[in-house]
């Protein structure tokens, strides 16, 4: 065959083209599907409570992802300043996946626990009267807007067709009972979203606001999970390398 | 009417050409004033104004849509419909469908940069635009495919030239991407959830990021390299045995390289380390790519010194070499480690972007402007103080950029003698300040030099109009006198 | 019957393999490519396309002179 046939014939070279620009990402991409080993078995890792999952989309609707990475790599530096190395379990009921590509502020997988919530609320609000130097936007309209639950239904919907755990059925409620247990199996269920929603809100009141509900509720609610549910005290460090 | 049909039709369709030129012209000019103002974001804070819609997160999108989809990709539309139709001597087809792409494509991503102010984004980079305008734009890229395959079949050249060759593939390539990157679940018409999660979403999105960066910014810019550089050249391309290499290696190896944004994270070691083999070979094709397009110009250097939009072309195919060459060294492991999440990538991407991607465009359409209106350029001069200006301005902001990552990088892993950490990430982002001041007004060289040629290109389209004015009144006369 | 299928899964059968075929494709293109003269020729001759397209239109009458000159350089081809 000479290359000529296909440079006379646009429709043989539009196949070839095809075959030669599907093999890389088939190669790379399939697999992680499949490979068992790709998402570590760890404990712990549940999908997000209606107001965390709430403040994740706020997280994603600023574009928080632009300038603030989670992932954590697994150096020395990192560790320090961190914490332990981002799991690939950690990130299993994230839609979109927010790695990020940038730090042009710190990474953020382990924030939660390591502020209290009246920090973030200040340091949203105007992160320079907190942190002189600091190079962020300033948040105010988060403690300014209530905070939209209206459609928390079609929300969680359309993320259990995605493949999270979220239940709409008795069985799928069972069944997070067994995997997660009551309290966070109740949060998962969404036919009681609104009433979990707020029960949070109202328990853990993390805008400082008694009473509201804020985007900024959702917001610090969220940031104060993140990298929280993986007790790294029960895992040696050898077991996670058997997934790498 | 008379005028009208004593004025001879075009052989070839280049009212859409002009039309995409234009609007390329217009979203280089919007979305690089935005970059400037969101570089000026990182130096200055205050510019955050407390407004939702200009804080930096929002408008990043804003910036990357405007000069990638709108800019590049209304760049590419133009040259590709002009070299379709010229080397394949055969009328576009389906004009009605091509205004179709032109109103579909720019009103899409006109409509993107709006949205994303108002915070409607999917949140995967490159790829933020919400289901609904996916569902548009691949409707205008399925039109665009069929525009472009069917002319190609009424061809009367029984060869089809390089150029379309990448032409081609840049649109296959960007249709996969584009379908399998945003499957999603939508939840109503301004928010959806991606369909997969987690390793296997970052591996999509980088697998989508990566040959972004490869099929529309690289693979169809070297469409346009392959027309243009031998046209202005007035000489043939140096190889066509090489190109013929160069192209097929570049796409088969372009779509392994994705893994390597993820270098240390989460995804398996064997992809990552695929993938940086598969970036490290990448620089043959590249480089076979940019000694083709150079040295077309072999025995013709002269060239360099009397034509300024020579220089555009030669000069950024250095700079396609440079930062394939930066490219694969940072796709290594142990590089990564230092460059990754830090200022070097965004230079890198800015050298490929101004320095290749975009003056590459300028050359194409300072050749295209007096092709398309059949008028002489306004200023040979201008075209000169446009280059300079442009490069002044990519070197200072990939300069700044070097030092603000590498530096960066450097503190972020240096420990005190007793194994602390030395420095906290707040002082990286005090040391960052100046660089981001250099980097804002490098950018401010380059857009001055893109308002340059807006005022050329004006000038010329306004003296076109004036003789064709001038023609039509003869015509007219001589009409009146008989 | 298709357990000797199970040989590419194994990664250190897969890998070697993939190199050998990759590799000899390429190795494969690159001698098609640039060996022998007068495919060497033929395939340079394609080079000329773009410079060729400033012909006026084919159906042109007023300018058959030019026309036929041109057609005259790509028999060359």
């Amino acid at each position: 065959m000479r290359h000529e046939h296909i440079e006379t014939n646009s429709g043989l070279m539009i196949v070839l083209i095809l075959l030669v620009i599907s093999i890389g990402g088939l190669v790379e991409i399939v697999p992680l599907f499949y490979i068992n080993e790709t998402v570590e078995k760890v404990d712990g890792v549940r999908p997000y409570t209606p107001l965390e999952m709430r403040g994740r989309d706020i997280y994603v609707r600023e574009g928080c992802y632009l300038c603030h990475s989670q992932q954590i790599r697994p150096f020395r530096d990192e560790w320090l300043r961190y914490g332990h190395y981002s799991l690939a379990a950690e990130s299993q009921y994230d839609h979109p996946f927010q790695w990020g590509s940038k730090r042009t502020g710190p990474d953020l997988a382990r924030v939660g626990g390591k502020y209290s919530n009246q920090w973030h609320v200040q340091h949203l609000k105007a992160p320079r009267s907190v942190v002189p130097q600091s190079i962020m936007p300033n948040y105010p309209w988060l403690l300014e807007t209530e905070l939209d639950y209206s459609d928390l239904a079609s929300r969680m919907g359309a993320l259990r067709a995605t493949g999270v755990p979220y239940s709409l059925t008795q069985q799928e409620y069972d069944a997070n009972v067994s995997r997660f247990g009551k309290v966070v199996a109740d949060q998962l269920d969404i036919s009681q979203a609104q009433d979990s929603l707020m029960k949070q809100a109202h328990e853990k009141d993390f805008d400082g606001i008694p009473g509201q509900i804020t985007e900024m509720e959702a917001l610090v609610a969220y940031l104060q999970v993140l990298g929280t549910m993986v007790d790294f005290t029960k895992y040696d460090e050898g077991y996670f390398t058997t997934f790498r | 009417m008379a005028q009208s049909s004593a004025l001879p039709v075009e052989q070839y369709n280049y009212d859409i050409v002009r039309k995409f030129t234009i609007v390329a012209m217009v979203f280089a000019v919007l979305g690089m004033s935005v970059g400037v103002f969101i570089a000026s974001e990182l130096a200055w804070p205050f510019l955050n104004f407390d407004i939702p819609a200009l804080t930096f997160g929002r408008l990043r999108p804003v910036h990357t849509t405007l000069v990638i989809f709108g800019f590049g990709g209304s760049a590419l539309f133009a040259t590709s419909y002009y070299v379709v139709q010229r080397t394949s001597q055969a009328r576009l087809a389906f004009p009605w469908l091509a205004e179709f792409t032109f109103w579909g494509w720019t009103g899409g991503v006109a409509l993107g940069a709006l949205t994303y102010m108002m915070g409607f984004t999917q949140g995967r980079e490159y790829a933020e635009f919400e289901w609904p305008l996916d569902i548009a734009i691949t409707l205008v890229w399925v039109s665009y495919f069929a525009i472009y395959v069917e002319t190609l079949r009424r061809r009367s050249q029984p060869h089809i030239y390089v150029a379309n060759w990448f032409y081609l593939a840049f649109i296959l390539a960007v249709a996969l991407l584009h379908i399998f990157n945003n499957l999603a679940v939508p939840v109503s018409l301004t928010k959806s959830y991606s369909l997969f999660s987690g390793v296997q979403d970052a591996m999509t999105q980088w697998w989508y990021g990566h040959n972004a960066v490869g099929f529309f910014l690289t693979a169809a810019f070297l469409g346009m390299m392959y027309y243009f550089v031998p046209k202005q050249a007035g000489r043939p391309v140096y190889s066509y045995r090489l190109s013929i290499i160069h192209f097929w290696a570049l796409i088969f190896l372009y779509m392994w390289a994705g893994g390597h944004h993820l270098h240390w994270t989460s995804l398996p070691d064997w992809v990552s380390t695929l993938s940086a083999t598969f970036s490290i070979l990448l620089l043959m094709p590249s480089w076979g790519g940019m000694i083709n397009g150079i040295m077309t110009l072999s025995g013709a250097w002269d060239k360099l010194r009397s034509d300024p939009i020579m220089l555009f072309l030669i000069t950024s195919l250095s700079f396609y070499g440079m930062s394939t060459f930066e490219g694969p060294l940072m796709s290594l492991k142990s590089v990564n480690a230092l460059s990754h999440y830090t200022d070097w990538t965004i230079g890198h991407v800015h050298s490929g972007a101004l320095g290749w991607v975009a003056l590459v465009s300028f050359g194409a359409f300072y050749h295209l402007i007096p092709r398309l209106w059949g008028a002489k350029l306004f200023s040979q001069t201008l075209v000169y103080v446009h280059f300079w200006l442009a490069t002044i301005g990519i070197v200072l902001y990939i300069t700044s950029m070097w030092v603000a990552g590498i530096g960066q990088g450097l503190m972020l892993r240096s420990f005190d003698d007793y194994g602390n950490l030395a420095y906290t990430f707040i002082e990286t982002v005090e040391f960052m300040h100046t660089p981001y001041i250099w980097r804002a007004l490098g950018g401010a060289f380059f857009v001055a030099g893109v308002l340059v040629m807006v005022y050329n290109m004006v000038m010329t389209l306004r003296a076109a109009r004036r003789e064709q004015a001038a023609i039509e009144a003869k015509l007219a006369a001589k009409m009146a006198k008989a | 019957m298709f357990d000797w299928l199970m040989w590419f899964t194994h990664m250190e059968n897969s890998k070697p393999l993939a190199l050998v075929l990759f590799f000899g494709a390429f190795c494969g293109i690159l001698i098609y490519v640039f060996t022998g003269k007068r495919r060497a020729k033929r395939l340079e001759s394609y080079k000329y396309i773009p410079l060729d397209d400033d012909d006026p239109p084919r159906h042109s009458t007023a300018q058959a002179g030019y026309h036929s000159q041109s057609r005259k350089v790509m028999d060359n081809e």
